[in-house]
């Protein structure tokens, strides 16, 4: 079983990536902003095996989430799942120790493919 | 005037209206005309605010119901995981009889949905939730829409075709490229290249307004996220073609998709008169990285206005192959204008690995003002 | 003699009534036009086109400008809110302008920041810079800190910043503003979607955040604010931009972009020398020159204005603050008429001089001197007893209906295109407050005014400056 945290603003996307993650090899907890995403990350002691993020979102963006997840002693892997198209964006990302990043829209067996590679790698 | 009997309390009014002078009449009728006013705004407001209330409260109870219809019979189709080409999959549509798609707002809150979830997945899963659209004959209402005389329902259908990749036919849009309005015209060419099964970038060759930057983010999203769509040489139309802007979106979509055989094109641009567009050409062969044109940016650099210097200094930068660090670190040392020492500075520390040693005796040797706009190109946390 | 002033009350009379009937006509054609405005601005405008510029790599760079002095209690927080907002392209300039609290301190512990060796080559001349700080973390390395030496203007702070900003267009804020999260897309809109002229500003509607609710610089819910005067200014707002600004906007005459929150074109902003740190009203100063600039310069200009609520701005929920504001406000159009009046009625600059300026002459400028005359008139005339009471009191009924109507028109406006507020009494709150305005708030407007004049034409030293930037829209915690 892995934890997996999700942070995505858009009110769909959760329900799309629950579905693609089926829950009995995943446990999907989703959060829809930075703050609910730090909060929920510091409630758990960076308890989770993979972090699935956006990057523009209200009261902290996902570089900050990077940031904060890469610094810890044990780093979490992360994908960046969003829609921005510009370049600088990404190449930031990935400064930041992103392991993977994935445009909107997505194809579903890509992201299913992508986690388990990663939770794979990680283990 | 009119036989209507008038109540007897409005007798004092109505004879000071008649013997008052024309401002005073003037006052009394606008008086009456401002509270009614007034209390229509009030209407209104209060109208307004319940029908809002009234579609959210239906949206409420019906977005949900759509979204796990669509999850379970989409997103969770086994089919879909299988690999089965949509065309192939049968959709089961009882769920969906469910909704009261008989309704006009509920079948347009079910084709927003539908390009909501479109623009969260594609594959497979988008063309299954392309054919649940037509199954649903959601598009009829849209066809209706394209009827309108309103050119505002108009824009919206074709955006609603182009989310949806739903073919048009050109009789339809063609009319529509040349419409009097700027919106409907830009969003038929939009449609147009996204739909048309000929020559979708055949309109390039007919645009004469030039494109505003918003068109070009527009059609650079549709030319770059339509999946099987053949993407022609745009050296085509920096060579023939006499509108400015298409011929600066060609570039950045030369660029976009590294087209070098465009290079020759872009390189004869360099001769234009417009300084603007020459800036761009200069970008553009810079972004492609094309060492060749090195030699021909600076024996032309003296002559050049001073955006398109910036842009030769940045684009020596850029191609990196260290045969100009003698004309970068030249005008990085004598040129007057801060600018473009900054570029020629910003260019030797791009070309590093060759430029080594001049940095190095830069650092050593440039007197105050220089030696810090050095530190500030070198410097990593300091992006531009 | 008794001819004389005879004739003279009737020349001051015929005056007043055609000075009256223009006004109570344009803002009948306001009404109307902020109406086709908005309309074209909801038919053409889909949340669609935010979430494609969010997404494209062509989104033109945008250069945040926000000053600060002495905001610890909030810095961070708003900093915060600023490294959210969706936009592809963006950097952040904070100017600290020369804070004698600890707003520097907390933005170099909490963004890691550090001093940079960094170019700064001052096309604007502002009080000297000190340090140019970056942040060490690459999660705010859009962030920049300006430390320089307090100037004591507003002005002189944001020239600091256009000096250092990137690109070519920048967003002018204060740090005590709350921003809407896509308020960079919504504002860069109307600069790529205008076909013939060059834009060189956008404004926004601004709000007043008084009572509604904060999280950590992100609005959670509106409401209009509970007390008076702090309701005044909201119904005050509404009208002047989504019924005024809007209204001119529809015939490109917009003729101030708030200094709350504004989009400027930087090449003709530095070229026109920037801010003006002697202004009182330095934000619809700096447009007028713009403009001029454009007029000077042959080139086809155009300001626009959006009429979705952006920006919140704390309003001064005292009457001393309120009165120091208003005052500044006042003396800043004294000065500017003054100083640009070579512009008034000269075709030269076609709109601007022909129907902008004389409009901001006569109806901004001289309103609050011409309704002064006439209360002192009015009383003069009761005291003599040569008043008609039914007459005078149908046109002092005329006028005070016909304010509340358009006041009303504008929250209308306002509802029906944005449906702000979630319950329907508080609109209704918000609707009852121009009964009171016509009594109780306009006449202190008036009064301040007069004061301000006064002060531009006394030469009155003031220490404003930072004063008045505390004053106006310090956050209370």
């Amino acid at each position: 079983m892995s934890k997996i945290l999700l942070v995505e603003d858009d009110e769909i996307m959760p329900k799309i990536v629950a579905r693609i993650l089926p829950s009995a090899e995943y446990e999907l907890d989703h959060v829809s902003n930075g703050k609910e995403a730090f909060e929920k990350l510091e409630a758990t002691n960076y308890g989770y095996d993979l972090i699935i993020t956006d990057i523009m979102m209200p009261y902290a963006n996902g570089f900050e989430i990077l940031s904060r997840v890469k610094s810890q002693p044990r780093p979490i892997p992360v994908i960046i799942v969003s829609n921005a198209g510009n370049e600088d964006m990404i190449m930031e990302g990935f400064k930041l120790g992103a392991d993977d990043f994935l445009k909107k829209p997505i194809i579903p067996a890509e992201l299913l493919i992508r986690v388990k590679r990663l939770l794979m790698k990680n283990k | 005037m009119f036989d209507i009997p008038i109540p007897a309390f409005l007798d004092p009014a109505l004879s000071t209206f008649r013997e008052a002078p024309l401002a005073i009449r003037l006052a009394m009728i606008f008086i009456i005309v401002a509270v009614l006013v007034t209390l229509l705004a009030y209407l209104s407001i209060l109208r307004s605010r319940f029908l809002g209330h009234q579609r959210r409260k239906r949206l409420d109870y019906l977005l949900p119901k759509i979204d796990n219809l669509i999850i379970d019979e989409i997103m969770a189709n086994p089919e879909v995981a299988a690999g089965t080409p949509a065309s192939q999959i049968q959709l089961n549509l009882d769920g969906f009889q469910e909704l009261p798609l008989h309704k006009k707002w509920a079948r347009q809150a079910t084709t927003d949905r539908i390009i909501h979830f479109r623009r969260n997945v594609r594959g497979n899963a988008g063309h299954l939730l392309r054919n649940l659209y037509i199954q649903l004959e959601l598009s009829k209402d849209t066809m209706r829409q394209m009827k309108s005389p309103k050119w505002a329902r108009k824009v919206r259908a074709l955006t609603e075709f182009i989310d949806m990749d739903i073919p048009v036919a050109d009789v339809t849009i063609l009319p529509l490229t040349n419409s009097r309005n700027r919106e409907l015209r830009a969003a038929a060419r939009h449609a147009y290249i996204k739909l048309s099964k000929n020559e979708p970038f055949k309109f390039f060759d007919v645009v004469t307004d030039p494109l505003l930057m918003w068109d070009q983010v527009e059609l650079f999203r549709i030319i770059t996220t339509t999946e099987d769509i053949s993407i022609p040489n745009f050296a085509r139309w920096v060579t023939y073609s006499s509108n400015k802007s298409v011929v600066s979106f060609c570039l950045k979509l030369i660029v976009h998709y590294n087209q070098l055989p465009a290079v020759p094109a872009v390189t004869q641009l360099l001769d234009t008169k417009d300084h603007y567009l020459r800036a761009d050409a200069i970008n553009c062969l810079g972004k492609l990285k094309v060492p060749d044109v090195e030699d021909r940016l600076v024996s032309m650099y003296s002559s050049q206005p001073l955006q398109c210097q910036i842009e030769i200094l940045k684009a020596i930068g850029r191609i990196s192959s260290g045969r100009q660090i003698d004309f970068l670190k030249q005008e990085f040392l004598h040129s007057t204008n801060f600018d473009l020492r900054k570029a020629a500075a910003k260019s030797l520390v791009r070309n590093n690995q060759l430029a080594g040693n001049v940095i190095q005796e830069l650092l050593e040797t440039a007197n105050r003002e220089n030696l810090l706009i050095l530190k500030h190109c070198m410097n990593p946390l300091i992006k531009y | 003699m008794e001819g004389i002033l005879s004739w003279l009350g009737r020349a001051y009379e015929n005056t007043l009534f055609v000075y009256g009937l223009v006004l109570l006509l344009v803002y009948a054609l306001l009404a109307l036009l902020s109406m086709l405005a908005i309309r074209h601005y909801t038919r053409k405008s889909t949340h669609h086109q935010l979430d494609i510029l969010a997404s494209s790599p062509m989104a033109p760079g945008l250069t945040i400008l926000a000053p600060a002095f002495n905001e610890g209690l909030t810095i961070i927080s708003n900093v915060r809110s600023l490294l959210t907002l969706n936009y592809p392209r963006y950097e952040i300039i904070i100017i600290n302008d020369g804070s004698t609290d600890n707003t520097m301190e907390q933005l170099i512990s909490e963004f890691r920041m550090v001093a940079v060796d960094f170019a700064y080559n001052p096309r604007i001349l502002t009080q000297p810079v000190r340090k140019i700080y970056k942040s060490t973390d690459p999660a705010y390395s859009s962030l920049m800190v300006i430390d320089k030496v307090n100037g004591k203007s507003k002005a002189d702070a944001v020239n600091a910043g256009i000096n250092i900003a990137t690109f070519k267009y920048f967003v002018c804020t204060d740090v005590d503003c709350i921003l809407h999260k896509d308020t960079l897309l919504e504002l860069a809109l109307p600069v790529m979607q205008e076909e013939k002229r060059k834009v060189i500003a956008v404004g926004a509607t601004l709000r007043i955040a008084n009572s509604s609710d904060f999280d950590e610089g992100v609005l959670i819910r509106m409401r209009p604010p509970r007390q008076l005067l702090p309701r005044f200014q909201e119904v005050e707002y509404i009208r002047s931009f989504v019924l005024g600004k809007m209204g001119w906007s529809y015939i490109n005459c917009v003729p101030n972009v708030s200094g709350g929150l504004g989009l400027f074109d930087k090449e003709v902003a530095t070229r026109c020398g920037g801010y003006d740190h002697s202004s009182f009203g330095e934000d619809m100063e700096l447009l007028t020159r713009m403009c001029r600039y454009a007029h000077d310069n042959q080139i086809d200009y155009a300001v626009k204005y959006i009429p979705k609520t952006l920006c919140w701005t704390e309003g001064p929920a005292s009457v001393k603050i309120f009165s120091r504001q208003r005052t500044r406000w006042a003396r800043g159009l004294a000065q500017l008429m003054y100083a640009h009046f070579s512009m008034f009625l000269n075709p030269r600059y076609g709109k601007m001089g022909l129907i902008v300026f004389p409009f901001n002459f006569f109806f901004e400028l001289l309103a609050p001197l011409v309704e002064f005359s006439g209360v002192i008139i009015y009383i003069y005339l009761a005291v003599t007893g040569q008043v008609n009471w039914p007459y005078a009191s149908l046109l002092l009924l005329f006028v005070y209906t016909y304010a509340v109507m358009i006041t009303t028109i504008a929250i209308l406006w306002d509802q029906l295109s944005f449906g702000y507020y979630k319950k329907w009494w508080e609109v209704a709150y918000l609707c009852l407050t121009p009964f009171m305005e016509f009594l109780l708030y306009h006449p202190l407007i008036v009064f301040f005014s007069l004061r301000g004049y006064y002060y531009f034409l006394t030469g009155k030293k003031s220490t404003w400056g930072n004063m008045q930037r505390q004053g106006f829209g310090k956050k209370k915690k």
